[in-house]
């Protein structure tokens, strides 16, 4: 059967009635694209905060959010937004046991936090849209760096509902926790912040417009751009030697974009994630990487001398069909692994057994909660920053269930404690990890236990893709401890 | 009152009006359990029932009578999707756009049906056009995107769902079908594909006016009469 609708043809095999108006379909305009020229300098890591602290096993460091004007995208100095001056910023690079005392000053001219992305800190300390810095103020962050945590964080902005405004205009930094006693055998190391963004012609962050179509994809996909980054630079190079094994750690700091990383050819050795090492190695041939999770991978330099190949991210569908993006089946190249052509590398020994990992007891569990996603909504509500969604006892192990209920991927990060995935939609996790964000596919159901041993207070949780949580797909877990009951 | 003022129990007195509503909830007045009530949360679903029959929800949802399997849980045959824009032509199969749109499970399952939205957020879905699934479980206050607490950026239900008709429903009447579909219906399991649609989810299509007020004009307009 054929009908017409405004000369827009509906077929279906059924006699239903069709009782709406004209439907004319808007095109997708893309954003103005700026190109960049190849860019094929070697990738380089962002600068170490300096510590300037003389007392041992402490880190004490000067932190300024500003305005500056930088080029985030190669050739166009515009304005922007920056830690200390540079996008990404400074790496914060400490051991575990440190006690950490970062001096921030906010010279933006708008109220910001520092969210201490992974971190097991105090609730005062883990820089949430509760606890703002306005304009011209200042803030000490003051914490101690749990044992058992060495792993790879990051760290960015998270006022209300400006979080995805400050991190596109450059305000992002690694975190890098180390072990004294690290199990793998010394490394050359690097750290790949992966970023994208999109421009306007003079080459500042084009950010969609209210009431126009982009702002409709980005409030849905969450803002994506057409220019890929490594720790702010296009298409670097890393060297590696035949032979050579790196450590990679490598952060996804983007907005809204799900990595699918891989390099053609060639198995990766996926060695830890948010909370730190697995405990075993496991070979790869590709891997997703979500909005703010973190990977430890071991790369081989396999190739022949003078010879090189990419890093790529692959085509992965986490996108509804109304806004999925035409050219989403594109594989996008990312960096260039250029294999020299100097002495092989003798192998090395990767233990097999990195370290112990107690899986969460669950035998007794304080709690077994449910959390429905649905787009921009957890639990069919928005955020309320007054309003507590979720009140835990201190010491308590919970279940949280997360169900994704729409047809978009959303990944879940809860502030301030790490969890253990159980399953996917009943799927038994093949192995226990540490993580503090769970990309929850389509119409998925994921599981994870978590014990809130330390920290009352209230904490976040939320989308991770940038435009949901400034748009209100978050909650708010309180934490209380049996003594405060009745207290606020 | 006097005697109790005096007596040791007066720092009780607090107790008497509850102990007096307690009393009255446990014995009540005879004639109240005495008297039949029907079931008004039964009378609503039934209602429901009837105008999801009469409103033919089945046709396209699922299922012949409530008696027949498949009612209302959704596409199970690739005769019940529909084809939407320039392709559902036989002559330019291959035109652009071109949507399938699939008539979702109506039934209370969890997973695969409406059974994580509230009755509030259906009824929206039928007063308003408005995906459950992206709005929130809120009073709508405005009529049109931006006002009041209506979306900016609304989000509606796949073509060819008729909530543009069945919006003049009453209020009643559409948090009727809402409790017969959340409450007098069986959860049943039947994952149902996600619609496409255009990416600005048909709002489009159904501005003011294309699609009229939801408050009707009034009668007579010029192209209709008063009765002679």
């Amino acid at each position: 059967m054929h009908r017409s609708i405004a000369g827009f043809p509906v077929v279906t095999a059924l006699a239903s009635a069709m009782l709406f108006g004209a439907v004319t379909v808007p095109a997708i305009h893309a954003p103005a694209a700026v190109r960049p020229v190849t860019v094929t300098d070697t990738l380089v890591s962002p600068p170490v905060l300096k510590n300037i602290s003389k007392v041992p096993h402490t880190v004490e460091v000067n932190l300024v959010a500003g305005p500056a004007r930088i080029a985030l995208l190669p050739g166009h100095v515009t304005d922007a937004l920056t830690y200390n001056g540079t996008s990404p910023g400074p790496t914060l690079e400490v051991n575990e046991g440190d006690r950490v005392l970062i001096h921030f000053k906010n010279n933006l001219p708008e109220k910001t936090t520092i969210h201490w992305h992974g971190l097991h800190i105090p609730a005062d300390m883990d820089g949430s849209p509760l606890h703002p810095v306005g304009a011209g103020k200042q803030y000490d962050y003051v914490f101690t760096i749990p044992r058992g945590t060495a792993g790879t964080y990051w760290y960015h902005p998270h006022p209300d509902v400006r979080t995805g405004y400050q991190i596109a205009h450059g305000l992002y930094g690694a975190i890098i926790v180390r072990d004294p006693h690290d199990p793998l055998p010394p490394l050359p190391e690097k750290l790949l912040i992966l970023s994208d963004n999109r421009f306007r012609p003079d080459g500042s962050p084009e950010m969609s417009a209210r009431g126009t179509l982009q702002a409709v994809i980005d409030e849905e996909n969450g803002r994506e751009g057409d220019v890929m980054f490594v720790n702010g630079q296009v298409m670097p190079t890393i060297p590696i030697r035949s032979g050579e094994v790196q450590r990679w750690r490598v952060i996804n700091v983007s907005a809204a974009r799900i990595y699918r990383l891989a390099i053609p050819g060639q198995t990766l050795l996926h060695v830890g994630g948010d909370g730190g090492l697995f405990e075993r190695p496991v070979e790869v041939n590709d891997f997703t990487l979500a909005n703010s999770e973190r990977v430890e991978l071991l790369v081989r330099g396999s190739g022949a001398p003078a010879t090189h190949t990419t890093l790529q991210d692959l085509p992965y569908d986490r996108y509804d069909p109304h806004t999925r993006p035409a050219d989403w089946e594109v594989a996008r190249d990312l960096l260039s692994l250029q294999y020299l052509a100097a002495p092989a590398v003798a192998p090395l020994v990767i233990p097999s057994l990195m370290r112990h990992i107690a899986a969460l007891d669950t035998s007794h569990v304080g709690a077994r909660r449910v959390l429905v996603l649905s787009q921009g909504m957890i639990n069919n509500k928005m955020m309320d920053m007054m309003r507590v969604d979720v009140r835990s006892r201190l010491g308590a192990t919970e279940i949280w269930e997360i169900q994704n209920v729409v047809t978009m991927d959303h990944p879940f990060h809860l502030h301030g404690f790490q969890f253990q995935i159980l399953d996917r939609d009943g799927v038994p996790e093949p192995f226990v990890s540490w993580k503090d964000v769970v990309n929850v596919r389509k119409h998925e159901t994921v599981r994870f236990a978590v014990r809130f041993d330390d920290f009352p207070g209230q904490w976040m949780y939320h989308c991770h893709i940038l435009d949901h949580e400034d748009h209100g797909m978050m909650g708010i877990l309180e934490v209380r401890s049996p003594q405060s009951r009745g207290k606020k | 009152m006097t005697a109790l003022r005096n007596s040791k129990y007066r720092h009780l007195v607090w107790l008497l009006p509850i102990v007096a509503v307690i009393a009255l909830l446990s014995f009540g007045p005879p004639n109240a359990s005495a008297t039949v009530q029907p079931d008004p949360g039964l009378a609503l679903v039934k209602e429901g029932r009837q105008s999801v029959i009469t409103h033919d929800c089945s046709g396209c949802h699922g299922g012949g009578d409530p008696s027949m399997p498949g009612w209302l849980d959704g596409v199970r045959s690739p005769r019940q999707i529909f084809l939407i824009g320039p392709c559902a032509d036989p002559k330019t199969p291959n035109a652009q756009p071109c949507f399938h749109t699939y008539p979702r499970n109506l039934t209370p399952d969890n997973a695969t049906g409406i059974g994580r939205f509230t009755e509030r957020q259906i009824f929206n879905a039928l007063r308003f056009g408005l995906r459950p699934e992206d709005t929130p479980d809120t009073e709508i206050t405005g009529m049109t995107p931006g006002k009041g607490n209506f979306p900016a950026n609304p989000h509606y239900l796949a073509v060819p769902m008729p909530w543009p008709a069945w919006r003049h429903m009453s209020d009643h009447e559409l948090r009727a079908i809402a409790a017969y579909l959340k409450r007098g219906l069986k959860p049943s399991v039947n994952k149902v594909p996600d619609s496409e649609g255009p990416p600005d989810f048909w709002a489009d299509s159904y501005t003011a006016d294309k699609i009229g007020t939801l408050k009707s004009p009034a009668f007579p307009t010029a192209y209709e009469q008063k009765p002679k």
